[in-house]
């Protein structure tokens, strides 16, 4: 959006970020941008303030001190109605399953975009790819709670995607979804990457944010510690502990037999596993 | 000795046809940890809340077979149920988080200085300590999520029904709660426990139950995840869904250590 000078457009960005609860501080300088259809992971502990970025990304708090920009715009200007509406970014958060109100599954994804105020052609339209990217067609006409915790979890997602923002931030999308589904979400978000949307997805499910995403932000008491590729850092045991991460399984089997290139990713191991036992050497 | 025993049970919600429990036998005894593994809507929640006798007598339905729990004798009949969503299972009536871990113990009347000593020693196991005097309101998903353990843990119960009690720490927490759960048991307590984190359960489950559809269709050690038949559920562990998509032989490891050995077969070292 903001990127008039042909380079990547940036979705996101933060300068010098502080931010405090009363007396409790949260964030301190926290700097970053994400560009147009990048996969960022923002991880650490529970209390670094994941959640903290996330409502400032959305408007829903103000930086103490600092800019969080979005498509070129202060959110410090604009409401957070203001700036989901502009497209410029949606959100799911935590819990945001018992949230639903509407009488079927698709009247309720179909809220964000009617109160855009989009005609209702493209509401359908935009409905119609969030339900079929998370696989909830059938569901359709489903109220939403006789589903499943679960699929309603999945639900709030489709309602997200319908807005088709230019940013999406998420708050633990596969919290407590089983593997079916959780590769339904990983499946959906690289899809919406491929076509330009940028992703900051919190999360502890380190398997999941290497299978979907690239590059991981690390925040440590309200600072941001780690901002690298995900491959490198996911493979790194004696990096990830001293900021409450584990080395996700995969990663730690690769690490184990020694896998060339230290695959972080099932499909990345399970090929290196497969080229090391059947004797060929490894490119 | 068996301290739940589930025989021939089925349950339906209320205005529902099928069940959502069907003809489900199991049994735990004290000091082991039985995880329930199964796709979303296997019936894990459902089954830990009739084994909380929460359901039907709570939220109502039908059930039929037999629901047996024995508990330690005079007023240690207890069990605790962890709920999947811990911000509903907050008593709303605490301005402290010491307070809020106190409400389950003295509910059950006990006097002054045992609900202390064992309001501390919950919070201290849950590495909550330093929370005692917030006001729950204010906790983050993760202290909440331990808060609500916490308390359990603090009315001493026999019996420990947890629903995905996990899903809200961060890694360092989760594992740190996968150990406190099979310490309890060590220590006596029976676990039944539900949970999507399936590669933490080789070093956590004496046991795994697979549920579909509210059926068990296999249950066993914790090697079951490593089984053709769980992988090809998506329920295996991830090291054995690396080497099944390797097309390597069977068996599967289920963990690293596992995978190891086995590669050590496999290179001819």
């Amino acid at each position: 959006m903001e990127g008039s000078d042909g380079t990547l457009t940036t979705a996101l960005r933060l300068d010098g970020v502080s931010f405090a609860y009363g007396a409790l501080p949260a964030l301190s300088g926290v700097s970053f941008a994400l560009a147009a259809g990048e996969r960022v992971a923002l991880l650490g502990r529970n209390g670094a303030g994941k959640s903290t970025v996330a409502r400032l990304v959305t408007g829903l708090l103000r930086p103490a001190a600092g800019t969080v920009s979005l498509g070129g715009w202060d959110t410090r200007d604009r409401t957070p109605d203001a700036l989901a509406r502009s497209g410029r970014v949606g959100s799911v958060f935590q819990h945001a399953d018992e949230q639903l109100f509407a009488r079927t599954l698709e009247d309720d994804v179909s809220f964000g975009p009617r109160a855009a105020g989009l005609p209702e052609r493209d509401v359908r339209r935009r409905v119609a790819a969030a339900l079929a990217a998370l696989e909830l067609e059938p569901l359709a006409r489903e109220h939403p709670y006789d589903l499943p915790p679960a699929l309603r979890k999945l639900a709030a997602l489709a309602g997200a995607l319908a807005l088709e923002p230019a940013l999406l931030v998420l708050d633990e999308p596969t919290a407590a979804l089983d593997r079916a589904l959780s590769a339904r979400v990983t499946r959906a978000l690289l899809e919406r990457a491929a076509g330009g949307v940028a992703l900051l997805v919190i999360t502890h499910d380190l398997t999941f944010a290497a299978e979907a995403l690239e590059r991981g932000l690390v925040l440590d008491r309200g600072r941001l510690a780690c901002d690298e590729p995900l491959a490198a850092l996911l493979g790194s045991a004696a990096r990830l502990e001293p900021l409450g991460l584990a080395l996700p399984p995969v990663a730690a089997l690769s690490a184990a037999l020694d896998l060339p290139g230290r695959p972080v990713r099932a499909a990345d191991a399970a090929r290196a596993l497969a080229r090391v036992a059947g004797g060929r050497p490894a490119p | 000795m068996t301290r739940l025993a589930l025989e021939r049970v089925s349950f339906w919600y209320p205005a529902t046809d099928g069940p959502t429990l069907r003809d489900v036998s199991l049994e735990v005894a004290a000091g082991e940890v039985v995880a329930l593994v199964g796709s979303g809507g296997a019936g894990a929640s459902t089954l830990l809340l009739v084994a909380g006798d929460l359901a039907p007598r709570v939220v109502g339905g039908k059930l039929e077979g037999r629901v047996h729990f024995e508990g330690r004798g005079k007023g240690k009949e207890r069990r605790g149920i962890v709920l999947p969503t811990p911000w509903t299972q907050v008593s709303g009536m605490a301005f402290t988080v010491w307070d809020e871990v106190a409400f389950g113990p003295a509910n059950l009347g006990w006097p002054r200085d045992e609900i202390a000593r064992h309001v501390d020693r919950a919070l201290e196991r849950l590495g909550s300590a330093e929370l005692r005097a917030r006001d729950p309101a204010t906790l983050s998903g993760g202290e909440l999520q331990r808060v609500i353990i916490a308390g359990i843990l603090a009315m001493d119960p026999a019996l420990l029904l947890l629903d995905e009690p996990a899903a809200e720490l961060d890694p360092a927490g989760a594992r740190d709660v996968w150990r406190l759960v099979r310490a309890l048991a060590n220590e006596g307590r029976a676990v039944l426990v539900a949970t999507s984190d399936l590669d933490a359960l080789p070093e956590l489950a004496d046991r795994v139950v697979w549920l579909e559809r509210g059926r068990v269709m296999d249950a066993g050690p914790p090697s079951l995840l490593a089984s053709e038949a769980l992988c090809a559920a998506q329920l295996g562990t991830r090291v054995a869904g690396v080497w099944r998509a390797a097309g390597l032989s069977t068996p599967y490891p289920a963990t690293v250590a596992d995978a190891v050995r086995r590669w050590k077969e496999v290179m001819g070292r």
